[in-house]
């Protein structure tokens, strides 16, 4: 008998067998889970609807004011980024100095120990950080710039630097210590200081997933929500002069975390809120695919 | 510079930043506990919160987010699992599994407050069940699906590919072999993935603070379709007046509350991690 005429018997024989309900479990299962997502995307779109046809004269301009039915969206899209940029110049730099420090640590234990500490970091409820940055933070800012209120773009970006630091540190001495140990030792039998062997072999090497790092603890900034909402100040304006931190902002999520709860279900005002969460879910998702996408070609991980 | 003096500023460097890093978290750790510990005594645990949280304790607050919690995990761990045996089991093309891949990790990226959003929107508005702890859970389930679907599919991932032949070279149907061989010796990564999800879930408070809490005025539910109140909620609540002392010390001890939670649900996790090895290494 030929090997395709065994497998065909083998296949049958396979398929008459009674099926038990694991398999439809199972189907079911991830049927539900691929259904979850495109229910939570189809609904913020339909959602976000009639934002664009009854609010589109206004929607890219930086004046809100819903009593006038004008919705502009451009201080919140502003916030955010500006929020964003200031916690990513913060944390990028630090964790990977720190991360670099800690995979050049020969202890284990001492290393195992940082590492959880860092999860301990990550763990801690981004609320508390919202009263941490209440209580402590916002308060030691307007001191230090005899402000009237430490509310302000800063303190938001300080706050959500520290939120992301220990995923960003996490991620990136993961990718640091993926590199193989020989490479190191390769680069110390070559006369290389350790910091010249980091800087030409080991960093470069570990490229594709600290990037990957970089694009995950952004999309964390972008999305955070409790924390930003209680010291940022909550003013729908543009910063003046533009670019200062030391002005009270808005950033998207903090627009939703306030106002979403309050507006009406169906109104203009309700679309144009789910409007900027759709604008959010799509950044968001973006990074992460695009965070995966870095970290497939040719790294072993 | 020479080569040397860059060498150590490299040092120096690195070292500063990693000693910052450290102090960040003791001070965090540090404010936390202190100013928490302040504000809890055994009456501040068990007691109902009276005048808006200023006086009284937080004892509905613990129950109302252990509620929560708990049953999103019940809902989730089916739908988890089942999703992480058809990924291991019966998907073939590498296509497919990529897209069920990205399906996951784009749930993961969702931001928390759009979970909440969406609640409000299609369970809330749509299906007309108004503010309910249980509608909570459901968001708080499918935030938790990726985490626990990933943790469970590593642990079948790694399991050695010899099981799964060995047990249907002894005639067991696909659907035995996953009953007897692949969910038995992944259970650990099932149930660590699940603490992972749980010490993540009962500190979130953009998902159910527009849909499944109130402040003032909830006990214990009597319907699913009630709300309660919750460890986070109850601290953006205090959070928000944090110009009365005596109702920022309330929110100190809350925190500190939440955090223990945090770390308990961590630490079984932990626990799971090194103690509930595969059978086959018992």
């Amino acid at each position: 008998m030929t090997t395709a005429a065994l497998n065909t018997i083998s296949q049958s024989a396979l398929k008459n067998r009674p099926r038990d309900g694991i398999r439809t479990f199972a189907r079911v299962s991830a049927f539900g889970t691929s259904a979850i997502i495109i229910l939570i995307l189809a609904t913020l779109f339909l959602q976000s609807g009639p934002a664009i046809f009854t609010a589109s004269d206004s929607l890219f301009t930086a004046r809100w004011n819903p009593a006038e039915g004008v919705y502009g969206i451009v201080p919140m899209v502003f916030g955010s980024l500006f929020v964003m940029v200031i916690a990513m110049s913060l944390a990028l730099p630090i964790g990977l100095l720190a991360a670099m420090a800690i995979s050049q640590m020969r202890h284990q234990g001492l290393r195992r120990l940082t590492k959880s500490a860092l999860e301990i970091l990550a763990g801690i409820p981004s609320i508390v950080y919202g009263l941490i940055g209440v209580a402590y933070v916002s308060i030691w800012v307007a001191g230090a710039f005899d402000l009237q209120s430490g509310r302000i773009i800063l303190t938001a970006g300080l706050i959500l630097a520290v939120m992301i630091l220990p995923t960003f540190l996490s991620l990136s001495e993961d990718a640091i210590s993926s590199v193989p140990r020989a490479y190191q030792e390769n680069g110390a039998a070559l006369g290389l200081y350790p910091y010249e062997t980091q800087r030409a072999i080991i960093l470069p090497a570990a490229a594709p997933g600290i990037s990957s790092a970089a694009l995950l603890a952004l999309g964390r900034a972008l999305g955070e929500t409790m924390a930003v909402m209680l010291v940022i100040g909550s003013l729908d304006r543009l910063p003046r002069p533009l670019f200062n931190p030391l002005s009270s902002g808005q950033t998207i999520t903090s627009k939703l975390g306030r106002e979403i709860g309050e507006s009406a279900f169906g109104s203009t005002h309700f679309s144009v809120l789910v409007l900027m969460s759709l604008i959010l879910v799509t950044l968001t998702i973006a990074l992460t695919i695009a965070a995966r996408h870095i970290v497939k070609p040719g790294s072993p991980s | 510079m020479s080569r040397r003096a860059a060498n150590a500023l490299y040092y120096g460097l690195t070292h500063t930043a990693l000693l910052l890093c450290a102090g960040i978290l003791f001070c965090l750790l540090f404010a936390i506990i202190w100013q928490g510990a302040q504000a809890i005594s055994l009456e501040f645990l068990i007691s109902r919160a009276r005048d808006f949280g200023t006086s009284g304790g937080i004892g509905f607050q613990i129950l109302g987010s252990l509620l929560i919690v708990v049953t999103a995990a019940i809902v989730v761990l089916p739908l988890a699992v089942g999703t992480a045996i058809f990924r291991q089991s019966f998907i073939k093309s590498a296509r497919r599994k990529n897209t069920l891949d990205t399906i996951l990790y784009a749930l993961n990226a969702i931001p928390s407050v759009t979970y909440g959003i969406f609640g409000l929107i299609f369970f809330v508005n749509i299906l007309g069940t108004g503010l309910s702890w249980f509608v909570g859970s459901l968001i708080l389930a499918m935030m938790m699906l990726p985490t626990v679907t990933l943790a469970s599919h590593a642990a079948m991932q790694s399991l050695p590919s010899g099981y799964a032949e060995n047990a249907a070279a002894l005639g067991l149907t696909r659907g035995e072999v996953v009953r007897r061989v692949i969910l038995p010796q992944s259970a650990h990564g099932i149930v660590t993935g699940l603490l992972i999800a749980l010490a993540r879930a009962i500190g979130e408070t953009a998902p159910i603070m527009f849909i499944a809490t109130a402040f003032s005025g909830t006990g214990i539910p009597r319907s699913l379709l009630e709300p309660v109140a919750t460890l986070p909620t109850h601290i953006l609540a205090l959070a928000q007046q944090s110009t009365n002392p005596q109702a920022l010390q309330n929110a100190w001890g809350a925190s500190l509350t939440l955090v223990a939670f945090v770390a308990l649900f961590s630490a079984l996790a932990f626990f799971a991690r090194r103690h509930l090895t595969r059978l086959s290494q018992r």
